[in-house]
């Protein structure tokens, strides 16, 4: 009997291409590219293309699952789902690639950087960042987690003969390959906890209060967020990120900004809100849950205060962007923690949209910023001082008057993008009604206001300070144009339409069965 | 006479403990990336221990990923530190201060 299941698991392997078509896209759209590169090394233009048209088709294939009825839920025997979660932060990673692509052009041209490689290699890290939101299972999590880092690492060091890139590739790696290794310990504590890899069953035995070994989910899980804590940049896990942020090109920082944080907000949520749910009748379920709500909730309350301080006394804008960015990993993880104390499922996976949103409005204002930054920063990205942005207010109106936008978009000016993005991850904490999570969104709120200072001190250079040396306005080129007005578009469009958007990040797409995993069925 | 699993999570948890003090206290790139393959193989053990605990494969599997992802991580992190050392002539990561703290 049992040598007859082996051969029926081995002749159906369970696969769903449906499900993991998007995945495949991308990584067919890699390989045409890395191939096509060894053969007709830089050319641009057409990689670009290849990739663009990938990720594109991608995306309509993530909408199709979205929109079609009748998708299995889940491929490779419960290791990979189709939920919200999934398909709400794949949107992001996609439309943060396709902006990367066209920002980069200028940059790719001008310093003569291996094109094909590095599209192909945004291309893989794309396809990383899409397993870690479809992985239901440690394994694709953590392989997702390692090709997204290999491949950012690489990007990081593009730049070969510049010592400041050499120097955030180098650091981003030791310390990015330190962070997976507890993130890989706590995973097979968890395992030892559970038996098994699959988020799902290990909800399924921490409920059950079954574990063998209830006392490894508190280590496990403690490794796991020291893990994520560092994948995501919350304090105390940060240190890596300014040097990283200011010494990578600066496209690549918008990237690493925008896409990677989101990443490892999905599988960090997929863990953490879905694989340790709380049941207040087993014990190990109900102390592990306790931990990692006040861990996360302490982790918030520095995170975003550290970052948000340290932002004022920076003088160079890249680096300022940094600890910006770890700022709003902190505002994420209020809404983060909202989804922790959902009672219901319906209240979970709003706070899981929320989320998920919010990352996509960082993803625009950031990516809308990096791309005048970009522009503004020249060869070798040598203007990106403080300095090197006085007076260019009415020199260069256009340029100076989207990046204003954007600082008050990241400040979180109410029409636009920001705005609704703050108000949605800090309502599930508040609606919890715990003085802990109540005190956790005012810090949240004073944070927002501290970090009105470095905001609009950039606005006030560009406009108010004299300039004492020649400036000519650059060109702006027709990609980076065209982010512009995307990114302008799209902080208006969230900040005035958010709703309609966070309507369809709630909602589940309609499978044909619940996502329970194969293996359970057959045990 | 067999160990038993403590013993094996025990060894796991020592091996891994020596590679995270390692990497603090190492001041060469090279060193501090053998002491992260170090924890990477500890958890190996860990992962290779409990799959015989639960006679379950997936741990075993898990290894086999990690073994891969870590060869991977072994020929990218070379590289970058051999760029590194091109322009700087060290693989001390003291020397690697351009970036302000």
């Amino acid at each position: 009997m049992n040598t007859l299941l082996f051969f029926q698991n081995l002749v159906n392997p369970d696969v769903n291409v449906p499900i993991v078509l998007p995945e495949f896209i991308i990584a067919i759209a890699g390989i045409i590219v890395m191939v096509y590169d060894s053969f007709k090394p830089a050319k641009q233009r057409i990689t670009g293309a290849v990739s663009i048209i990938g990720l594109i088709l991608a995306t309509v294939a993530t909408f199709w699952l979205w929109a079609t009825p009748g998708n299995p839920a889940s491929a490779f025997n419960g290791m990979m789902v189709t939920d919200n979660l999934r398909l709400s932060f794949t949107v992001v990673f996609l439309l943060v690639s396709i902006l990367t692509i066209l920002i980069s052009s200028v940059w790719v041209e001008n310093e003569k950087v291996p094109a094909g490689e590095y599209h192909a290699l945004l291309l893989f890290a794309t396809v990383g960042m899409m397993f870690m939101a479809s992985g239901n299972d440690m394994v694709i999590i953590f392989l997702g987690l390692e090709t997204l880092s290999i491949a950012t690492y690489v990007m990081a060091g593009l730049r070969k003969n510049d010592l400041r890139s050499n120097e955030s590739a180098m650091k981003y790696f030791i310390l990015g390959s330190y962070a997976s290794a507890f993130l890989l310990y706590g995973m097979a504590l968890v395992y030892g906890a559970t038996g098994s890899t699959n988020i799902t069953e290990i909800a399924a035995v921490l409920s059950s209060g079954e574990s063998a070994f209830p006392t490894l989910f508190l280590v496990g899980g403690a490794m796991l967020l020291i893990g994520f804590g560092f994948k995501v940049a919350t304090v105390p896990f940060h240190i890596w990120t300014p040097d990283v942020y200011e010494g990578a090109p600066t496209p690549i920082t918008g990237f690493m900004a925008a896409g990677p944080k989101a990443a490892g907000f999905a599988s960090f949520l997929r863990i953490f809100a879905i694989g340790f749910p709380l049941v207040a009748t087993v014990q190990a379920s109900a102390l592990l849950h306790e931990s990692w709500i006040t861990a996360l909730t302490m982790m918030a309350i520095l995170t975003m205060t550290i970052g948000n301080i340290a932002a004022i006394v920076q003088n160079n804008v890249k680096r300022m962007l940094a600890y910006s960015s770890i700022a709003h990993a902190g505002y994420a993880l209020v809404g983060f923690i909202g989804a922790g104390v959902a009672t219901t499922v319906t209240g979970r996976d709003e706070a899981i949209a929320a989320v998920a949103f919010y990352m996509l409005t960082y993803a625009v204002t950031n990516l809308g910023a990096f791309a005048v930054v970009t522009l503004l920063a020249q060869k070798n990205d040598r203007r990106t001082e403080f300095e090197d942005y006085n007076g260019i207010g009415f020199k260069s109106p256009v340029l100076a008057f989207t990046l204003s936008l954007f600082m008050l978009s990241l400040l979180g000016l109410p029409l636009t993008a920001g705005f609704i993005g703050k108000v949605l991850v800090f309502r599930p904490a508040l609606e919890a009604g715990s003085a802990m999570l109540t005190f956790l969104v005012i810090v949240a709120v004073v944070n927002t206001a501290i970090s009105a200072y470095y905001y609009l001190r950039l606005i006030v250079v560009m406009f108010f300070k004299e300039r004492t040396t020649d400036w000519i306005a650059p060109k702006i080129p027709t990609a980076l144009g065209a982010v512009i007005l995307l990114t302008v578009l799209g902080v208006f469009y969230f900040g005035l339409f958010g709703n309609s958007t966070i309507k369809s990040f709630t909602k589940s797409p309609a499978t044909t069965k619940p996502a329970t995993t194969q293996n359970a069925q057959l045990k | 006479m067999e160990p038993s699993l403590a013993s094996y999570l025990a060894l796991s948890g020592i091996l891994f403990t020596i590679g995270a003090v390692g990497v603090i206290y190492k001041r060469n790139a090279i060193g501090m990336f053998m002491c992260i393959e170090l924890m990477l193989n500890a958890v190996n053990l860990s992962f290779v221990a409990f799959s015989r605990y639960y006679s379950d494969v997936t741990g075993q599997l898990f290894v086999f990923v990690v073994m891969s992802v870590a060869a991977a991580e072994a020929a990218v992190g070379l590289g970058i530190i051999i760029t590194f050392f091109r322009n700087k002539l060290s693989v001390d990561v003291d020397d690697a201060s351009i970036l302000r703290n």
